[in-house]
């Protein structure tokens, strides 16, 4: 599993690398890969199954006591 | 400018069409109304022109700009960057929320033994790949798609007709008021008001003076479809109705011409197939775009899949099941939605006519 996610990863890394660094859009790149080993990190912690706390739940806990409902 | 792309009034209306909607086509709102839920979509429907009457007026008042740009202008650039952020976590998270109804309603009915994960990849790269090619791409989509699902919504409600058993409607406005005041914003909240993501968009109006009308014009087409849709459903469903998390799937189950036409209720999955993709690619276009700006970023394109990929993660991790969501989607969103649809933009448009924003040449409005 880990393993097809890494794969996924790098092409998705190999369509947009090439395009930027040709163009020297270096912010782009950047941008692109700060989000993109975000996106990398929480996938592998999902794969390996360590759960990560969800987000609508925490919502939805904090305006019900917010709200008393 | 990010986006070089235009798009009509027209092609804005349809676009807003098939957003509105989106999941609203198997999850039909107002469902907590039970058979009033007809009269709580009318209800929302007015509260939800309300609340686009407010962003339309202050993305028009600046023409050609989004609201990431008017935060900046309105607000400076530090708290006008803070609020475009939080915009931007609104649009994320309404697309991951329109992701996991789209993958529950599919896991429940139809595909029980496929991954989330594949059905989300396969949705979001489709999603991704429209975005890639612009506002117009995606608005020619909803040219062709929205017209299709209407007709479908029409074709099945005529087949419908012979089990409609009009006193299931009976008694009229049954609901305590304040209930169906609840319901009614719950409506407005979902999915009239989350038209929100359009501060995205209108400023690539090439007529940007028709935007107000053509907004309007869509909210009241897609508020129609709506209420036709609610009425048919409790007509057929009798009491039912509230007890079903897809009630137009259930409705349409029960079409059985001289054993042809049956199981037409795929026509149901379909039409949230198409609607769903125009809902999460709006949003994620909503979202690419705003952090491009705020990031100050020459191209959107870049990020798309990577935000994809975020909104793909946050939709599986969201919610611990269904029931969770469906609590979410019904208590507390209503609640929740409020900043980012009426408080943040009324406030922008009041701060803005206060400061006389955005100022010309000669520093007159």
């Amino acid at each position: 599993m880990i393993a097809l996610l890494l794969m996924g990863f790098g092409i998705v890394a190999l369509i947009q690398i090439p395009g930027l660094i040709k163009k020297q859009w270096w912010r782009e790149l950047a941008c692109f890969t700060v989000l993109w080993s975000i996106g990398l990190v929480l996938s592998v912690m999902l794969a390996m199954g360590i759960t990560l706390p969800p987000v609508s739940t925490m919502i939805n806990q904090y305006i019900s006591g917010m709200f008393g409902i | 400018m990010l986006e070089k792309g235009r798009i009509s009034s027209f092609q804005l209306s349809v676009l807003l069409v098939g957003f509105v909607l989106g999941s609203s086509i198997i999850i039909t709102p107002g469902g907590d109304a039970g058979h009033d839920a007809w009269i709580a979509i009318a209800l929302g429907l007015m509260e939800g022109s309300l609340i686009a009457l407010i962003f339309t007026a202050l993305v028009l008042r600046f023409k050609d700009k989004t609201i990431i740009e008017i935060n900046d202008l309105v607000f400076g650039k530090v708290i006008g960057k803070l609020i475009s952020v939080l915009f931007l976590w609104y649009f994320l998270h309404l697309g991951a929320l329109v992701l996991n109804d789209y993958v529950h309603f599919f896991r429940l009915e139809l595909y029980p033994a496929t991954p989330r994960t594949v059905m989300l990849l396969i949705i979001m790269l489709v999603c991704a790949s429209t975005v890639n090619r612009g506002i117009e791409a995606l608005a020619r989509c909803s040219l062709i798609l929205v017209p299709l699902t209407i007709s479908v919504i029409f074709l099945v409600t005529m087949f419908l007709i012979p089990h409609f058993n009009l006193n299931n409607l009976m008694p009229i406005l049954d609901l305590p008021i304040g209930k169906l005041l609840w319901s009614a914003h719950s409506v407005a909240s979902f999915p009239f008001a989350e038209s929100v993501v359009f501060v995205m968009i209108l400023a690539f109006l090439n007529k940007s003076e028709k935007g107000g009308r053509a907004v309007s014009k869509a909210l009241i087409i897609a508020g129609l479809v709506l209420i036709i849709a609610s009425i048919r459903n409790s007509a057929v469903l009798g009491p039912m109705v509230a007890a079903y998390n897809y009630p137009s799937y259930q409705a349409v189950q029960v079409i059985d011409i001289r054993d042809i036409f049956t199981r037409l209720e795929i026509l149901v999955a379909i039409n949230f197939i198409t609607m769903g993709f125009l809902k999460i690619s709006v949003l994620l276009y909503g979202t690419v775009l705003g952090l491009a700006q705020v990031l100050n970023l020459q191209s959107y394109r870049p990020i798309i899949l990577p935000v994809g990929i975020l909104m793909v993660i946050l939709a599986l991790t969201n919610v611990a099941n269904t029931i969770e969501l469906f609590d979410f989607t019904h208590k507390i969103y209503p609640i929740y939605a409020v900043p980012f649809q009426i408080i943040i933009p009324l406030i922008t448009l009041i701060i803005a006519k206060l400061r006389q924003l955005p100022k010309t040449d000669g520093g007159i409005p």
